[in-house]
Formats: structure tokens, C-alpha cells, sequence
């Protein structure tokens, strides 16, 4: 298969339909989930195709190691490669990876304004014209509301989308409001654009619509997580 | 005196280039009593430190090539091989490490751990070197040894157990409190005073020593014992720690200030009592097994009455001819013995043994396994085994890159040519990453290494040392070319003009090949080509891959396969068919689309925050590609892929970007694709260059 049709039968295709579009420039999505269902493969996949598409995408990490992030990239994108039977896909590959650049925090100590003086840097000072970024790692749980406005305010000013996860940690009480909602990002809900979530079910992950914009969220999506490549699949 | 081999210690000093190294050693060398007056690196009293020989390096403030030197710390006979901290000098570092068996990795207080010190402790991993640390310069403003032994555990993964901590930092560095004899430490004009611990300290020092307990007694169920029935003893704590050490999974942390005579004394028992004694450590050698011949590891014992196994690691010129410097893996020499150079076959008899110290050399009867010694008199390559007659072992070969960059030199005058000549020939023996042609077209004299750095030294040696000045011309990135696709191949080479005529037809076809450089593949079936011109073909099509049809480098990743082909009774010979090998190859290069390969270095540059956006925006210009960047509170790491041809003068770039704030280390990491662009200016010069020759 060419990279064209790749990218046309890509599963994040519903998503995107789903969400209108997804975040779009200057706008924030969160992808929410308790450890281990699969945030980082989801932000993983949703950053390769925005790769494969030919745009650029900053990693923001704020845990992981930068190789144990390389390790993941490489692994969607074999899995990836080898679903579809892509052409040429070393090449394809030296290609796209040009385009994508991690930059790893610290976030004990770390200031938000830093790391967005470090991100317009890596734009402006390294020339390096980012569409999407993704930021894997964040806690939502120190999170003021003013960081997250600032990150907006600077989504908005450079003319960037926005990828967030959001780990959902077990502290007793219900994980998620009846809306689906997490309760975790009650408070930040106002700020958030576009809102999905990952819960695990006995034979794969859900993927659910929170919120789309201003619109009806579109609720379960017909695509789920495989629980063994953990990249995003259609329902068969 | 010989030494039994438990009371041998051979060391390395490993170091980022600024933390300290070399005054470490001097320090060392002067507590052992083998030098009697402290010079400074930098030289104030135009001395310079000892372990530095070498007038360039005394200029430079940087040590290069790797000495030995022995010294003697209660009762214990140290050899310390001084390594070189540059990265441009990879092959110097690797050779050095083969004959470690211990390392003191050194730290500053101030910068901790960074890209060079990760690079440094990269390599000692390679090698197994067991390590303890020394955190250096707690003298300075700053200094915060704590925080560089989490770095030692956080960046470079180590399970670093504090065997001290310090009294008094900066300014008020005075010594150290010993958390395995719970006292505290002064080093007060040249000798220890031993004391209580100060008052403020004692809760510190008991709550370190614990840590020290726990990570100690993961090695010895001993302590764990006495640790329970409280009964815990020095020796125990000191054995445990060893064990750890010398297993590699633990890493003890001594610290001080060199320069202000802190700790030194300290560091030397700390080396006689963790790091391993030669007969600890395993070293390996390759063997031939029966009649096959084929290569097998054998264990080297590390045992005097064992035929002799001995690696020869470095070569220096001195007044006296060659020195040979040598560690001995297995049995004993002394004046006399007869070995074998199993490289060459030669047989050689040992004439004078000498001990080095830093200021002079010691005639020595006799020296043992575990020893690092030298002799004189003998003429061999760097890295040459020799072995007891007996044996056909060879020391595993050490890795060797492949040259990345030249430069051409041309001698001043006629005299200077000769005097060149010596110098290069000694250089390419000492260094198997330095290497050396004519050119066949523009008659020059092309040197090869591994960066700016490591040719620019090579050539104030050949001033200073041979005085043999000559004139440098641009520096020149080794490119390649390699082929996209396969093509086939039918051509005829036929002369006819008087006298012998020439002629051979060759058919078959090239194609790119992922692994290796040059492949020939002989599928001539019924002697279409006589069996006596295959190899003439080969050799033909070996010229051809020499000089690439783009840019004149050589051409790799290249199999050519050979199906078909003519000749006639009368006309063809060994050169018709090289001719017609080179002649198709050259028909047909063009249309396997070639392309033309540069190498890529892996560059990390390290530096405050502040400065990232020059950083990033320094490696954009220079056709750079950011992996990543980390960033740890006001620190940051850029890892990027450069092209080696875009990496002249980032050093004074960097400097002048970020106030002399950033440094960056680079190394050899692929041959990648050359941009359209690029390309196209680069055929463009050779074709310029071309037109300029036949003229």
C-alpha cells in the first residue's frame, strides 16, 4: 500500500469525523484513561499519522525517557508498516521522523511558561514548524487553571493543536462522572475542547466522545483499542 | 621488588575535560611519593603536570595520548594509564580501557554529570570496567556532591553508595567524614588528622552509613548477619563493598578537592580496597580450535607459570627508539624470553624491561601476569599480541572506526619530505584510525582521522616532534557513493591497432547491497570466460568501485554478479578484461542512480536553558536534525544528527552563541543520503575540480 491510502483508511479517520474535525489550531484535547490502557501507544498512533500526513509534531514528555518515547514511535510505526504492507517503508520512515522532535521535562520545579519558551524556541529559534504537539505525562492533578490557559493562549498565538493525556488515578472514589466526564478534569473542563476517553472492557478498550467543541459529543466510537498492538483498530 | 599480583592495581582516570583529571593524577603521583613539587595543568611555573609528556599537551592544558605510570600506595603497585577525555581521540580511550581492570570515574562538584562524562562511562560499560567515583572540586562555589550522586544513579544508571561525605564545602571544604570507620578526615599539609565526627554532622553521618549498610549487604550475607546482631566490622562493610564493585553493580563515591590537596589519600585506599587485582578480572583471548582453525575464546589464567600471553596497547618514539607499552595477561618475561607476534609470525626475544614512572624509567629483571610494563627495542603495530611460541592466541581485536575526514599536506621543502614521511609512517602505527595515501591523480599527500581535532594535533606533532612543518589544505569530508537500483551490464573491450590485440566481453550486473562494501560473484558456468581471467575481472571492477562516476569518492554497498562473457584465443589477457571490467562498470553506473552518502555525526550539546533557541537554531542552519531535547531545571541536553561537512567550526559558534556556556561532543554515527542540493553543488565543484586538473 502507498502512504496515500494509509493515511485515507486510518482508523483515526472516525475520530477525527467524530470530532469534528479534532482539536483544530489554537484548540486543546485531552485523551484521559487510568494507567496502563494505553494513553501513550493512543498519542503515539494519533502522532504518526499526523506524520505520515507530511506535518510536524513536538513530544512533550514530561516522565518518559526520550528512548523509551523513540521505542513506542518505532513500534506503531512497524506495526503500522506491516498492517498495511506499506511501500518503501524505510524510506517513508527516514522521512517522516525528520518531522517529529521530543523534547523531555521535568515537571517537579518545571514552570509552564519555561517549557513554552523552550517549545518557541524549538519554532521559531530551530525553525521547526510544528503543527501538532503532543504532551504525554502531565499532571492534571497539579495543574492550576492558569497553566492550562496559558497553553491555550500560546496554542492560539503559534497557531498549534493541542494532544494531551491525562492519567486517571485510582484514589477511592469514582473515576468518572455519569457524563463521562473524569473527575480529575472537572475543574479544567471549560478549557478542554475536545475530550476522549479510554476505559478498559473485558475484551478490548472503549473509546468514548466526552466532548466535541461546542457540539453533542458523539459518545462510544466504532473504533477501539487492541489490546495487544495497543494501537487504535476499527470494530470488525 | 615484583609484586605478587593481589597487591597489583591497573587503573584508569576517566573524566570529562574539565573536571580536574590531570591534577587528580599529578596529586596521586605526588602522595606516592614519585614526585616531589605540584605543578598545575596549565603550567604557571611553565612545568606543567607530569602525566602530560607531551609539549602539545602542555600547551593545550588537555592530556592526549595514554601513559603509563606506576606508583606504589601502601604496599600496592598502581598503574595508572592516563586516558584521554576528548572524544575526537575515541581510539586512544577504547585502546586504554582494554588493559584497565578499574576505573576512578571523576566528577566536578559544580557540573556533575554531563554529556562527556556520559559518553566516558559508555565506554567503561563497554568494557566491563568496574568503577568507583571521585566527585572533584569541592572546593569550588557550588559544589554540591549529593546532587552529582544522584545524577551518577539518574543519568548514568549507576547504584552510586556514598563511602563519605564532606566536611565543609566551597570555601569551607576541609575534609571528609569516613562512613565505613565512622570518623571524620582532615587532610592538613600533606597528612591526615583523624578525629570525632563534628557535632553537626553525626546525624547525617549515620543516616549515609546506613544506606551504605543496605546497599553494601546486598553483596555479603555475612554483613547482613552482623548488621541484625550488631557486630559490624570494617572489614565486613569493606569486603561487601569490593564484591559489589568488582561485580559491577555497585559504585562507590569518594569525593575532595584535588587541587587543594583534599581526599587524595583517601581515593588511593579506596582504589587498592574496591577496585579489582588483575587475577579478578577475566580476560579472554582467541584461540584456533584443532584442525579447523577456527577461533575460539580461551580464559587467559592470570597465573606467572603460564606460557606468556602480552598485548602491546601503545607505541611511543622516545631518544632511545621505540617504547612498547605492554600488558602482560598471562605468564612472565624477562630479559631473553622468545615470543611469537601472532599477527605477523615474527619471533622476537625480550631485550630491555623498563618500568615507567612519570618523570623516569626503571630497568626491571623480570615483570608477571597483571603487570603493565614496557620494552624497548621491539618493532611491531599497536594492538599486536605476543605469545609464548606455544600458543597462537591473539588479544580480541579492538574496534576500529573507519576515518571520517581528510585533509591534504604537502611538506615544505624536500627536506621536510622525508622528515614527513617518518612521521606519518610512526602515526599510522600508533594509531589504526589514522591513515595515510598518496592520491593517484593530484599526486598529494591525503592524511585520514577522525575529526578537525584529531588531524590538527597529528599535524603540530609532525612540526614539533619531527620538525616537519607542512602546509594544510581544506579540510575534506569522506563521502561515498552507493548505488539505488540494479542495473545489467554487457560490454566489450576491443582494440585492434598493431601489434597484440586486446580483447574480453563481460556480462552480468551491479546492484546495491545492504551489508559489507564490495561483493564479486563469479556465475560463469562452461568457461565462457576462462577461469584465469576471473580474477582480472575482479580486480578491474575493485579500480572501477574505487572513484565513483559523481564525485569521485569511492562507491560502496556494491555486488556485482558476473553471468556471461566471450574472449578470443589470441587477444585476450589479464588486462583486456580488466579494462572491459572497469569499462561496463562505468557504462552503467549512471543508470543504477547513484546517489552520494556523507557521514552523519550523533552530536549532544549541553548548556543552560536559556540558550536553547541559539542551540536548536545553531543545528537548523547546519542541515541538522533535533532528536530531542531534555531539559532538567536549568540545564538542557540537544541530541541532534548533523552532517559531519556542517560541523567545521561549531565549536567557536557554540562558544560565542552562549558566552562559552554550551559545550557539545560529537561522534560518527552513520553514512546518510546527501540532499538534491547539496548534492548537485558537490558534482558541480568535482566537475570544476576535473576541468582545473587536465588542464
Amino acid at each position: 500500500m502507498v502512504k496515500k491510502h494509509l493515511i485515507k483508511r486510518s482508523p483515526l479517520r472516525v475520530l477525527e469525523e467524530s470530532t469534528h474535525g479534532g482539536p483544530g489550531r489554537g484548540a486543546m484535547a485531552v485523551l484521559a484513561s487510568p494507567k496502563g490502557v494505553g494513553k501513550t501507544a493512543c498519542l503515539v498512533h494519533i502522532a504518526t499519522d499526523k506524520l505520515f500526513q507530511g506535518k510536524s509534531v513536538i513530544h512533550v514528555s514530561y516522565a518518559s525517557r526520550v528512548d523509551y518515547i523513540i521505542t513506542w514511535y518505532e513500534d506503531i510505526f512497524k506495526e503500522i508498516a506491516k498492517n498495511h504492507r506499506l511501500r518503501d517503508a524505510v524510506a517513508v520512515h527516514d522521512e517522516i521522523i525528520k518531522n517529529r522532535v521530543i523534547m523531555n521535562f521535568k515537571q517537579d520545579g518545571m514552570k509552564t511558561e519555561q517549557v513554552l519558551r523552550s517549545l518557541e524556541a524549538m519554532i521559531t529559534g530551530g525553525k521547526f514548524n510544528a503543527e501538532t504537539i503532543i504532551i504525554d505525562g502531565y499532571d492534571f492533578g497539579l495543574a492550576e487553571s492558569e497553566d492550562l490557559r496559558k497553553f491555550k493562549e500560546f496554542a492560539g498565538r503559534m497557531g498549534l493543536e493541542l494532544w494531551f493525556s491525562a492519567s486517571l488515578k485510582e484514589t477511592g472514589g469514582d473515576l468518572f462522572r455519569p457524563d463521562g466526564t473524569p473527575v480529575l478534569l472537572a475543574p479544567h473542563a471549560g478549557q478542554i475542547d475536545v475530550l476522549v476517553t479510554l476505559q478498559a472492557k473485558s475484551d478490548a478498550v472503549e473509546i468514548r466522545v466526552v466532548k466535541d467543541h461546542d457540539y453533542p459529543a458523539a459518545g462510544i466510537l466504532p473504533i477501539k483499542l487492541d489490546p495487544k498492538t495497543l494501537l487504535i483498530a476499527q470494530e470488525k | 621488588m615484583t609484586t605478587t599480583i593481589e597487591r597489583m592495581r591497573n587503573i584508569g582516570i576517566s573524566a570529562h575535560i574539565d573536571s580536574g583529571k590531570t591534577t587528580l593524577t599529578e596529586r596521586i603521583l605526588y602522595y606516592c611519593g614519585k614526585i616531589h613539587r605540584i605543578h598545575e595543568v596549565k603550567g604557571k611555573d611553565g612545568v606543567g603536570a607530569t602525566m602530560d609528556h607531551m609539549e602539545l599537551e602542555r600547551e593545550r592544558g588537555i592530556t592526549i595520548t595514554s601513559a603509563a605510570t606506576n606508583v606504589a600506595w601502601d604496599g600496592y603497585a598502581i598503574n595508572i594509564i592516563d586516558t584521554p577525555g576528548h572524544v575526537d581521540f575515541t581510539i586512544e580511550v577504547e585502546r586504554s580501557l582494554r588493559v584497565l581492570d578499574g576505573a576512578v570515574l571523576v566528577l566536578c562538584s559544580v557540573g556533575g554529570v554531563q554529556s562527556q562524562t556520559i559518553t566516558v562511562d559508555r565506554q567503561l560499560r563497554r568494557y566491563d570496567v568496574p568503577r568507583i567515583a571521585f566527585i572533584n572540586k569541592c572546593d569550588r562555589v557550588g559544589a554540591n556532591p549529593l546532587k552529582v550522586r544522584d545524577q551518577l544513579e539518574e543519568k548514568l544508571k549507576h547504584n552510586a553508595v556514598l563511602m563519605q561525605v564532606p566536611i565543609g564545602l566551597e570555601d569551607q571544604h576541609k575534609g571528609v567524614v569516613d562512613l565505613v570507620a565512622m570518623k571524620a578526615v582532615y587532610f592538613e599539609d600533606d597528612t591526615i588528622r583523624l578525629d570525632e565526627i563534628p557535632a553537626d554532622l553525626r546525624e547525617e553521618a549515620a543516616r549515609r552509613r546506613n544506606d551504605l549498610l543496605d546497599a553494601a549487604s546486598m553483596f555479603s550475607d555475612e554483613l547482613t548477619e552482623a548488621i541484625l546482631e550488631d557486630r559490624v566490622t570494617e572489614d565486613l562493610i569493606q569486603a561487601a563493598v569490593r564484591r559489589g564493585t568488582i561485580a559491577r553493580k555497585l559504585t562507590p563515591v569518594f569525593m575532595g578537592s584535588a587541587y587543594k590537596n583534599k581526599g587524595v589519600q583517601t581515593l588511593l585506599d579506596g582504589v587498592v580496597r574496591y577496585l579489582p587485582a588483575p587475577n579478578e578480572v577475566k580476560n579472554v583471548a582467541l584461540g584456533r580450535a584443532g584442525e579447523t582453525g577456527a577461533a575460539v575464546e580461551v580464559v587467559l589464567a592470570a597465573d606467572p607459570a603460564a606460557p606468556a600471553v602480552l598485548l602491546a596497547f601503545k607505541l611511543e618514539d622516545g631518544p632511545y627508539g621505540q617504547l612498547t607499552y605492554i600488558r602482560i595477561y598471562q605468564g612472565r618475561i624477562e630479559k631473553g624470553t622468545a615470543l611469537v607476534n601472532t599477527r605477523s609470525g615474527q619471533e622476537i626475544k625480550v631485550g630491555r624491561l623498563i618500568r615507567m614512572h612519570a618523570d623516569h624509567m626503571e630497568d626491571i629483571p623480570e615483570a608477571i601476569a597483571g603487570d603493565i610494563t614496557a620494552l624497548f627495542g621491539i618493532d611491531c603495530a599497536s594492538g599486536d599480541t605476543f605469545a609464548d611460541p606455544s600458543l597462537d592466541y591473539s588479544m580480541t581485536s579492538i574496534y576500529v572506526p573507519e576515518p571520517v575526514i581528510s585533509l591534504a599536506i604537502k611538506p615544505r621543502d624536500k627536506k621536510t619530505l622525508d622528515r614527513m614521511a617518518k612521521a606519518l609512517n610512526r602515526f599510522t602505527k600508533e594509531d589504526p584510525t589514522f591513515r595515510t595515501f598518496v592520491d593517484p591523480e593530484s599526486h598529494e599527500t591525503i592524511i585520514q582521522g577522525m575529526g578537525e581535532l584529531h588531524l590538527d594535533v597529528y599535524v603540530e606533532r609532525m612540526k614539533r616532534e619531527y620538525n616537519a612543518e607542512v602546509e594544510t589544505g581544506k579540510p575534506q569530508v569522506a563521502y561515498r557513493e552507493a548505488l539505488t537500483r540494479k542495473v545489467e551490464f554487457d560490454y566489450t573491450h576491443k582494440k585492434q591497432t598493431g601489434g597484440a590485440g586486446q580483447y574480453g566481453r563481460v556480462i552480468g550486473h551491479i546492484e546495491p547491497m545492504a551489508e559489507g562494501n564490495y561483493e564479486f560473484v563469479n556465475e560463469i558456468k562452461g568457461g565462457r570466460i576462462p577461469r584465469e581471467f576471473i580474477p582480472s575481472c575482479d580486480k578491474g571492477l575493485k579500480a572501477a568501485v574505487r572513484k565513483g562516476g559523481l564525485i569521485g569518492f569511492p562507491v560502496t554497498g556494491v555486488r556485482i554478479v558476473l553471468t556471461d562473457g566471450q574472449y578470443h584465443e589470441v587477444d585476450s589477457s589479464d588486462n583486456a578484461f580488466q579494462a572491459a571490467s572497469i569499462g561496463a562498470f562505468r557504462q552503467v553506473y549512471a543508470k543504477a542512480k547513484p546517489q552520494i552518502l556523507e557521514p552523519v555525526m550523533k552530536v549532544s550539546v549541553e548548556g543552560p536553558t536559556e540558550f536553547a533557541g541559539a542551540v536548536f537554531g545553531s543545528i537548523n542552519q547546519r542541515r541538522g536534525m533535533i532528536i530531542s531535547s531534555i531539559e532538567d531545571g536549568s540545564f538542557s541536553r540537544v541530541d541532534a544528527e548533523v552532517p559531519l561537512s556542517e560541523m567545521f567550526g561549531y565549536s567557536n559558534q557554540l562558544r560565542s552563541l552562549t558566552q562559552g556556556k554550551a559545550e557539545f561532543t560529537m561522534e560518527f554515527l552513520k553514512y546518510g543520503r546527501v540532499p538534491a542540493a547539496v548534492a548537485e553543488e558537490l558534482q558541480k565543484q568535482h566537475a570544476e575540480k576535473k576541468a582545473r586538473e587536465a588542464k
